[in-house]
């Protein structure tokens, strides 16, 4: 994991390099890959359609156990984007992790808690403002905060901010722990010489594969959480 | 032993960059997505679904004419078996009349013709048996002229004659 990150200022504005690079990076490889899958779409799927499509139902899926399929469809797009993109960040630390002195340059952008932070941040104020599209201003207010009863306010108004820390924290959390083993495990390879490489080895593989799977799983979980939390928002409860 | 823990505090500083980045990359991302894949592939999804209910609406539409349309065939095949039978009835007692009626006419026919036959047969007979009586006749009274010559009155004797030509007559008959 990274000892040190590089921060520069850009108008004032502090960037994390490190961060800013593997987000990139997620982002033109889930490009490519969709890019490239939806060519040749054709009515009867073949090969690369098939598994995008898939994907796509999978997504649906998960908005569709949230939310009814006419106020679902809206955010079926939301929903795609937002699993493969996470799959995609938090599988791209396992591969490739590229680190010049202290410096961390690409690993998972979801081991750091800023990006985290702010997809979930994004979606919920999404969340938020199709509540108010769908009720109204005041609307909004009573069927998100004074519903059932207003005793409930003062918890639904503390509900807001820990599902969004807890639905950022648990995936950063996963992630970031995922990469810190990983990497505990390379220093530990690296510490006798061959005696700890051999050993090291199946370790690492072991751990890898089951960051793998926990990567998968905490991007179901945060897309699934997200689309709680908008039917939470644009339903009537 | 690592700075950037919670909210990447190092030295107070919060690098709040990356959550605009970051921003910025999902909602680009997100009009890409849709711009280039979502849009074809998800509408292509949906065409395909509503194909497939078509599909299942037109099969079972299809099926109910087909099985309307055996029904159909079945009793019409029906009919024409019995028209058939009908048609084979008809032709059937036609013949037997036309046959009845050609054998009738030419019983008739022939019973007609053997009773012209006998009786062109008698007349000719009868005509046959004139002439020679009248020849036979005339022949022996010729006959019995030259050979006797004066002494045969021909009136005289005529009554002798006719008896005799008689008898040969009774004898060719019964011959």
């Amino acid at each position: 994991m990274n000892e040190e990150a590089l921060v520069v200022k850009l108008f004032g504005i502090p960037f994390n390099v490190g961060n800013v690079l593997s987000g990139l990076i997620a982002a033109i490889i889930v490009f490519a890959v969709v890019y490239w899958f939806s060519r040749d779409v054709q009515l009867k799927p073949t090969g690369k359609q098939n598994a995008l499509e898939y994907l796509i139902d999978f997504t649906n899926g998960i908005v569709k156990n949230a939310l009814p399929d006419s106020e679902g469809r809206q955010f079926r797009l939301l929903a795609f984007t937002l699993f493969v993109f996470i799959f995609v960040s938090n599988q791209l630390g396992l591969m490739i992790e590229f680190i010049v002195g202290d410096i961390t340059y690409i690993k998972s952008p979801t081991s750091s808690v800023v990006t985290t932070l702010s997809l979930a941040f994004m979606v919920l104020v999404l969340s938020h403002a199709m509540g108010v599209k769908r009720f109204g201003f005041f609307g909004y207010l009573k069927n998100s905060y004074i519903n059932p009863n207003p005793i409930m306010l003062p918890i639904n108004i503390l509900e807001q901010f820990t599902n969004f820390l807890t639905v950022a924290l648990r995936l950063y959390g996963n992630i970031f722990s995922g990469e810190v083993l990983l990497t505990t495990i390379g220093a530990f390879a690296k510490s006798k010489g061959i005696m700890t490489v051999i050993p090291a080895i199946p370790l690492e593989m072991i751990w890898q594969g089951f960051s793998v799977f926990i990567g998968a799983i905490q991007a179901y979980v945060f897309v699934t959480l997200i689309m709680v939390y908008v039917s939470q928002k644009v339903e009537k409860e | 032993m690592n700075s950037t823990f919670l909210l990447s505090v190092a030295g107070g500083q919060v690098e709040w960059g990356d959550f605009l980045f970051y921003l910025l990359t999902f909602v680009i991302l997100v009009a890409l997505v849709k711009h280039f894949a979502w849009d074809s592939i998800a509408g292509m999804m949906d065409k395909r679904a509503e194909k497939i209910a078509d599909d299942i609406d037109s099969a079972a539409k299809d099926r109910k004419k087909a099985a309307e349309l055996a029904k159909k065939r079945e009793a019409a095949l029906k009919d024409s078996r019995a028209e058939a039978s009908e048609i084979i009835n008809n032709a059937k007692k036609s013949g037997e009349e036309q046959k009845s009626n050609i054998i009738n006419g030419a019983n008739e026919e022939a019973t007609a013709m053997r009773e012209r036959a006998e009786k062109d047969i008698a007349q000719q007979k009868e005509d046959a048996l004139k002439g020679v009586k009248a020849q036979v006749a005339e022949l022996s009274v010729e006959i019995a002229s030259k050979v006797i010559q004066k002494e045969l009155d021909p009136s005289g004797h005529k009554a002798l004659v006719d008896s005799y030509i008689e008898g040969l007559g009774k004898q060719n008959e019964t011959r």
